[in-house]
């Protein structure tokens, strides 16, 4: 009934509450109580209710509070009274002591110390430590924030600390209960990081772990979160594959491990694994892939799973890279682990959140290409240079094409402007031990490519959280429904933009229809690129993501816990080949078709878990225990209907005249696990940290179907020394950590180690009438994880009371026991065979960021933050490399990624041919690919990193993010597809730098003569794989801008809202680059480029 | 004494702990947590073997993915009709931007960009499918024997089938007749007269135990309707005549052929029209198309040419000198050849295979072997060993079908020369006969010199062999590439 009445009353009551300050200042001697309750509400804001009943024998109270906190000041007030107060949001509720608190109490002899730990909102914390100063005496509080110090007299010190918050000193003097009120810290140090199965702080942590929040991640107009951690994480190199919406995502955490196996982090949101790459049956080809392994001669599949994770919803993400930190995930974590945490509901009144903006997009850079007077002029030199003559199919020189048009393909076929909206809401607040939180969002973003393309997302998200009166039960409940309908051109257009001769012809005629520029006869000259959008690409993905966590407290200190996951993920695609899309001349024998992806992937997780803390004498100990029960289920097809009768038709698959299955995918993993960690901090100063875990997988053979994995952490907090303290009276924080563990990786595919036929896919009419069955692959029984052992060492100083704070780390990962699709020549009937291979491979790497606290003037406050990573990547072993598959693309001691290239020798000035220098050093101009390529080219960045700098002044706030990589890439020259001089289906275009080319004997120039004979195109292919071939890609990008401005609180409060902001958000918006393809960032020079995206929007909290 | 209460609780909190924990860990390593059956879509290796339907499977599989892969987007096994008739004087490619296609014509392969890679990539995987059934064939014992038998021929006669081609196409190739992928995987190259040898000894295992009925998909005799779709003892010993007769074991040659040509409850030459269709009578084995949407053969979607002419789809047609090597009154060149007239250009084109229209009903099946070439190996083998009259008989049938007059050669030189020229106007466009035919009758410089000016190329005597693919030159450190690359 009372409850129901603060509930009722909190939703009215909250509007009119101001925010003020939670401390009180007044000074009064034997007032009455209620008398008290009215000077704190004006004085905080807060508002008492009770009930009367309850007051009525209250006795009077002496005052004397100077800046007191609430919480201190509320407890002064009941002290002695049979009454207990309690905060929910903004209301204090008095009520009279439940009885058995009273017996409890009652039975605790005089002596003892009893009191209780509470944040600034009076929530109880939990595990906080509370030590006598000067002795080993202590205790840790309980789920009710309460604890119990046995025989201690008054007129001692506490010493209360507690992850994330400030420490605090508190005089007891005697009295029979205490409230201590503990402030969150403001240093960057104790900002609370997640953890595999708990939290720390950067303060406490010994492990390599980097944090980023939803302030961060907010600020950028991205589709994908993963995309929101470029340039601000340490250790971390993120690609974006190209710039369509949803385009797959490539991620390394501290380099490439495993030669050619999975690379990928282990992802886990809320606690629960979440896939890295889609399942193989997808097609998703526009998308471009994430980077995943290729399995079983299978290529990786489009797009990427994080994709339909709203970034809205992320409350932070943490990147966890060394051992220490990952391997408590044993076999999954070889790659590092980022942890997605989703918002939660928070105590406090109910407020509403609405986010909206509308923006626009275009292709970052346009290539400098040939326009029809080059171009024609190009293609008769090369005519005359091979003393050849028009052929028939010389559409752009025989008179068939208009030879004084011209078109910028690139403007026209990717020139245009795509449109961004984007709107988030939520609905959250809650008592303390009843929160919840529900948003909902929509997002918009087409292409720009002319058509109807676009990728609309629609998202459910919530969180309630519950605990029992007494707090030792609690539940929380988390869900996410996702769905996605992206539907985009089948084909990017960008290569066909860029190669496309410029006199090609109009793509339509005059009354609309498309132009095929047909010759005399009806052959169309060409392949309209508007007919080819005929065939686009459609993807609905419905994403359900929901997770448990139940506890409850058995003892004090003692926690029994399980967390509970499910997912389900249904992606289904469709593309169509319909008649319109080919030339009409071919349409009488053509067929229409359809590719329809049906994929289910589903798992489950149950890890039951035991925390146990402490606090021992002068320390802290933490310990966990759990295990873990998975499965995932994958079922797939990818299948195809053909002969439909109408283009209008091709979305219902019963309209085929025939179905074929192109492949289908039916997996099961299993998955099983102990693990457990230690961890304990002794007097602030000196932790240690020990992980373990067994890890079972159903990817290997019996015979390695287990491992054991581990890892020990230390730290020592050296500022806490009494003769740092007083010798460097500048440092207030330093800390000095190391780590040395093992971690897995099993990224292999399911079934590898098993000798499995399936039937052949996309027959429509079986051979005479029966089944075939096909061998999948070479199997291997004997499959074991690969093993990565990490040693981290580092430092974390903090300077003027963290004002700036500086973190080094140096880590270093061996890989070894690879897990290779070891590469087979096909003479063997495979390409590959999955082994575990004998070779190490080495990733070290230099990690560096310094953050800046605000440095304020008036109201003017500006702060700074820089990453740098200085990675290198070598492979340390390789058994009988020379004479093994890989000798042609392996080198030891340089990185997994080296290429081999020709030494190219520029064009002979008498020949007009490329010419190499072979491994002997003689001139040749057919280099051999196999012993002649004896030039390194390492394309891994030499650094990368991120300069952050923030701006605020009164309500303005500007946040400018800018990236940097220092890199190697594909020098762009030539079109990628075929030498100068040439016309290969009407695609022919070169870039203007083709134009310095020779002519005549004597000439010097970097490009060969034009031709399009055959040798010397393999020439260019030639120059292409030489040092010739690269040169340098690094570039600076204005990654992130973010420009807002805050309604004043004036304002904001006659409108009765809590916050109102105007923002405008850029991303990828300035590239300084020598880079003279495409994009520097996937240092792509023919898939369409990432987008400069700007957007407008106004952000209100009601 | 509070210090020791203190400790005392703590003591309890672990055994607590302990006690939990032990439970918790019940659930951990627990080996039935993480088995997992095999996948739903798929069998074991073991359990392929063990029942006829699967172990039948396994062969029908190289048939349906040979059938599958007869386009040239796929660019599979039967796309040699195609590659190698660009390569000899057969074709004349029309679609210049074609580079695969074009570095076939040009006599241009090169190994970076790889071309000339097709032939060799589509055999090893298949020629592994065959060393897996003979090793796992050779224990089965749970298969009815007449099916292990079968089969055990089926896979012997496919292995030499795909030896014989790569012989042919890249001379010395690697001869891997295991699974053992460490072992293969370092193979050097085999001396072609090593790889005839197993190819030679393979057809005549096969020709003992593949069947003398043409047998449906369950390894049993057609009921009605017989379909001559997988090897039998006619298919080994129709190739065994080809692989005597290219080695110069004449009478072996002869003998092998005869034993088809007798067998007239079978095959006979039929008239030019049936030769293709479906079961024709002169068919020793062909392959049934597979692939919905078009379901006659790729053959004719690729080499009939549209009203409007060649273009990309139909990018090749028929070189003159073929056109113009048909003899007057040779009804071949009515029958088999089309031809369309685009802005004043005539272009002739293969019609051997006559349907290429979608979802129409199968009447054509794709021709692997067929009694014609019986008829000319008989009498090539027979000219060889002077056996005059034979081989003029021989030659006869075949012109004689063609509506041509018997031949006016009467002596061996003249004979072979006859022979060749027959050849070239009976099996052109298929299986890359004609290229086979130049090489190993030695007269392969005198003709492509001159037809590589046709072809705007050039011509040296190494380019009669296909490079050894780059990339298996990379991974196999032991393979050498020919001379000419």
């Amino acid at each position: 009934m009372r409850l129901t009445a603060i509930l009722l009353l909190a939703g009215f009551l909250q509007v009119t509450a101001r925010t003020a300050a939670q401390t009180v200042t007044y000074s009064a001697r034997e007032i009455p109580l209620v008398r008290a309750f009215s000077i704190i509400e004006k004085q905080t804001g807060y508002v008492f209710f009770y009930d009367e009943a309850d007051l009525q024998g209250a006795k009077p109270v002496s005052i004397r509070w100077k800046n007191t906190p609430l919480a201190e000041a509320l407890d002064s007030l009941l002290a002695g009274q049979s009454l207990a107060w309690q905060i929910n949001g903004k209301i204090i509720a008095i009520a009279r002591k439940q009885i058995a608190t009273e017996v409890g109490r009652s039975a605790i002899p005089a002596g003892d110390i009893r009191g209780r730990v509470v944040d600034s909102t009076g929530s109880p914390i939990a595990g906080a430590s509370v030590l006598v100063k000067g002795t080993q005496r202590g205790a840790a509080t309980d789920a009710k924030g309460e604890f119990v110090i046995k025989g201690v007299e008054g007129g001692v010190t506490l010493v209360v600390t507690y992850t994330g918050y400030e420490p605090r000193q508190y005089k007891y003097s005697g009295q029979t209960g205490v409230t201590i009120l503990l402030e969150r810290s403001t240093s960057p140090l104790d900002q609370i990081q997640v953890i595999a199965y708990g939290t720390t702080t950067q303060r406490f942590s010994t492990g390599n772990i980097s944090t980023v929040k939803s302030e961060d991640i907010e600020k950028q107009p991205v589709d994908n979160p993963l995309l929101a951690l470029e340039g601000r994480v340490p250790g971390l190199f993120i690609t974006q594959a190209n710039g369509l919406p949803g385009a797959g995502v490539t991620v390394r955490v501290e380099g490439q491990n495993s030669i050619s196996g999975g690379n990928d982090p282990l992802y886990v949101v809320d606690g629960v694994p979440y896939p890295s790459q889609l399942l193989t049956t997808t097609y998703g080809a526009p998308l471009g892939n994430s980077g995943g392994p290729v399995i079983g001669g299978v290529g990786s599949p489009g797009g990427n799973p994080l994709n339909y994770i709203n970034p809205s919803d992320i409350e932070s993400m943490e990147v966890l890279k060394d051992a220490d930190a990952t391997a408590i995930y044993g076999s999954r974590a070889a790659n590092g682990a980022i942890l997605i945490t989703t918002k939660k509901g928070k105590a406090g009144q109910t407020k509403i959140d609405v986010n909206m903006q509308n923006g626009w997009g275009r292709v970052t850079k346009m290539l400098n290409l040939l326009n029809t007077q080059q171009y024609l002029q190009m293609r008769n030199e090369a005519k005359a240079n091979d003393n050849s003559t028009i052929a028939a199919s010389d559409y752009d020189l025989n008179g068939a094409w208009d030879t004084t048009r011209y078109t910028d393909w690139q403007k026209e076929l990717i020139g245009g402007t795509a449109q961004y909206a984007d709107i988030q809401s939520s609905v959250s607040g809650g008592t303390a031990n009843t929160n919840f939180l529900v948003g909902a969002g929509y997002h918009r973003e087409t292409t720009v490519s002319p058509g109807d393309f676009a990728d609309k997302k629609g998202e459910l998200h919530f969180n309630l959280n519950s605990a029992s009166a007494n707090q030792k039960f609690k539940l929380q409940l988390s869900g996410s429904y996702m769905v996605d309908n992206n539907r985009l051109p089948g084909n990017d257009l960008t290569p066909t933009a860029i190669r496309l001769a410029p006199n090609a012809p109009a793509l339509r005629n005059k009354d609309g229809s498309l132009n095929w520029a047909p010759t005399s006869t009806g052959t169309s000259t060409w392949s309209n690129p508007l007919a080819g959008l005929n065939k686009y690409y459609q993807n609905k993905t419905y994403n359900l993501f929901s997770n448990a966590v139940v506890s409850y407290q058995v003892l004090r200190g003692l926690e029994i816990k399980s967390s509970f996951g499910y997912t389900n993920m249904q992606v289904n695609e469709f593309t169509p080949n319909p008649l319109s899309a080919v030339k009409p001349e071919s349409r009488a024998t053509a067929t229409r078709s359809a590719i329809f992806v049906n994929n289910l992937s589903n798992s489950w997780i149950a890890e039951p878990q035991l925390h146990y803390n402490a606090v021992i004498r002068r320390g802290r100990l933490d310990v966990l225990l759990g295990t873990t029960i998975q499965q995932n289920n994958s079922n797939g097809q990818n299948m195809a209907g053909l002969g439909f009768l109408s283009d209008a038709v091709m979305q219902d698959i019963r309209s085929a005249s025939s179905v074929q299955v192109n492949s289908s995918l039916n997996a099961v993993y299993r998955y099983n696990a102990a693990f457990g960690r230690i961890n304990c901090v002794w007097e602030d100063k000196y932790i240690i940290d020990l992980t373990g875990r067994r890890d079972g997988s159903s990817r290997f053979g019996s015979v390695n179907q287990f491992h054991d994995f581990g890892s020990v952490g230390l730290g020592w907090i050296f500022s806490q020394e009494e003769w740092i303290r007083k010798n460097l009276r500048f440092l207030s924080f330093g800390k000095l950590k190391g780590s040395y563990g093992t971690t897995g990786n099993d990224q292999i595919g399911d079934y590898q180690f098993m000798d499995l036929y399936s039937a052949i896919g996309n027959v429509g009419n079986p051979y005479q009438g029966t089944v075939a069955l096909l061998p999948n692959g070479i199997p291997n029984p004997y499959l074991q994880w690969e093993e990565t052992r990490k040693w981290q060492v580092g430092a974390n100083i903090g300077v003027c009371k963290d004002f700036l704070t500086i973190a080094i780390d140096y880590d270093h990962n061996r890989s070894s026991n690879e897990l290779l699709p070891y590469s087979l020549p096909v003479i063997t009937g495979f390409g590959n065979v999955t082994e575990n291979f004998p070779a190490t491979v080495e990733n070290t790497s230099w990690e560096f960021s310094v953050l800046a606290r605000a440095v304020r003037a008036g109201n003017f406050a500006w702060s700074s933050s820089i990453n740098v990573t200085i990675p290198q990547n070598k492979l340390i072993d390789f058994p009988n490399l020379a004479s093994s598959a890989s000798a042609s693309v392996l080198v030891i001691g340089q990185p997994v990624s080296i290429l081999k290239a020709f030494h190219s020798l520029g064009v002979d000035p008498t020949t007009g041919k490329f010419e190499f220098s072979d491994k002997t050093g003689k001139t040749t101009f057919g280099p051999d690919y196999s012993s002649d390529r004896t030039v390194l080219i390492n394309t891994l960045p030499k650094f990368y990193g991120g300069f952050e700098n923030s701006f605020s002044y009164k309500g303005f706030y500007l946040d400018v993010l800018f990236q940097f990589v220092s890199q190697l890439g594909p020098r762009y020259f030539y079109n990628n597809n075929a030498g100068a001089g040439q016309f290969n289906g009407g695609l022919g275009n070169q870039p203007v730098s083709v134009l310095n080319r020779w002519q005549k004997p004597g000439d010097i120039a970097p490009i060969e003569k034009f031709s399009q004979n055959t040798t010397l195109n393999s020439a260019v292919f030639n120059e292409r794989s030489s040092d010739y071939g690269y040169s340098d890609a690094s570039y600076i990008r204005l990654k992130n801008l973010s420009l807002s401005w805050r309604f004043p609180d004036r304002l904001i409060r006659k409108a009765k809202m809590q916050y109102c902001q105007l923002y405008l958000h850029g991303q990828n918006l300035v590239t300084i680059t020598n880079f003279k393809g495409l994009d520097p960032e996937n240092r792509s020079t023919v898939s369409l480029p990432l987008l400069r995206i700007l957007t407008i929007g106004v952000r209100i909290g009601i | 004494m509070k210090e020791l209460i203190y400790d005392r609780h703590i003591a309890e909190r672990f055994t607590l702990l302990a006690i939990a924990a032990s439970a918790l860990l019940s659930f951990a390593a627990c080996k039935k947590l993480v088995a997992v059956d095999p996948p739903v879509t798929s069998i074991t290796g073991e359990n392929v073997y063990s029942s006829d339907a699967t172990a039948i499977s396994t062969l029908t599989a190289l048939y349906t993915d040979m059938s599958l892969k007869d386009n040239h987007f796929n660019n599979g096994f039967p796309m040699i009709s195609l590659y190698a008739g660009l390569s000899a004087d057969e074709l004349t490619l029309f679609d210049l931007s074609n580079a695969t296609a074009l570095a076939y014509y040009r006599n241009a392969l090169t190994t970076n960009p790889p071309t000339g890679v097709e032939t060799w990539s589509s055999c090893y995987p298949y020629i592994f499918i065959c060393n897996s059934a003979i090793e796992a064939l050779t224990k089965a014992n749970a298969l009815t024997p007449a099916v292990t038998q079968q089969l055990l021929g089926e896979a012997r006669f496919m292995r030499a089938f795909f030896y014989f081609y790569l012989v042919n196409l890249y001379g010395d190739v690697p001869l891997p007749l295991t699974t053992d992928y460490k072992v293969n995987s370092l193979l050097p190259r085999t001396p072609a007269s090593a790889v005839y040898a197993q190819v030679i000894s393979d057809l005549r295992s096969a020709e003992d135990l593949l069947s003398a009925d043409y047998l449906n998909g369950s390894l049993q005799k057609y009921a009605s309707s017989e379909e001559r779709v997988r090897p039998t003892k006619w298919a080994a010993a129709a190739l065994l005549a080809r692989a005597y007769l290219y080695t110069g074991k004449y009478d072996s040659a002869e003998l092998a052929a005869t034993s088809v040509i007798n067998n007239t409850s079978l095959f006979s030459l039929t008239t030019l029209g049936n030769v293709f269709l479906k079961n024709s009578r002169e068919a020793i084995w062909q392959l049934q198309p597979v692939t919905s949407g078009t379901t006659n053969t790729q053959d004719a979607y690729l080499f009939i040419l549209p009203p409007s002419g060649p273009g990309p789809v139909n990018f090749v047609y028929l070189s003159d000198t073929l056109v113009n090597s048909f003899e007057p009154g040779d009804q071949r060149k009515s029958a088999w050849v089309g031809s369309d007239t685009v802005g004043g250009n005539v272009y002739h084109y293969a019609y051997k295979y006559k349907v290429n229209a979608s979802n129409v009903p199968q009447s054509e099946y794709l021709m692997m072997f067929r009694l014609a070439e019986q008829y000319l190996i008989r009498a090539e083998a027979r000219a060889n060993q002077n056996n005059i009259s034979g081989a003029q008989d021989d030659l006869n049938a075949v012109r004689a079908r063609a509506g041509l007059p018997g031949t006016a050669a009467t002596d061996k030189s003249g004979l072979l020369a006859g022979i060749l020229h027959e050849r070239q106007v009976e099996l052109f466009t298929e299986l890359g006969h004609r290229w086979l035919d130049l090489k190993r009758t030695g007269n392969i410089d005198a003709v492509m010199t001159i037809a590589a000016g046709k072809k705007d190329g050039s011509w040296s005597s190494d380019w009669q062999w296909y490079p050894i693919p780059l990339n298996e030159m990379l991974k196999d450190p032991n393979l050498t590439q020919n001379r000419g690359y």
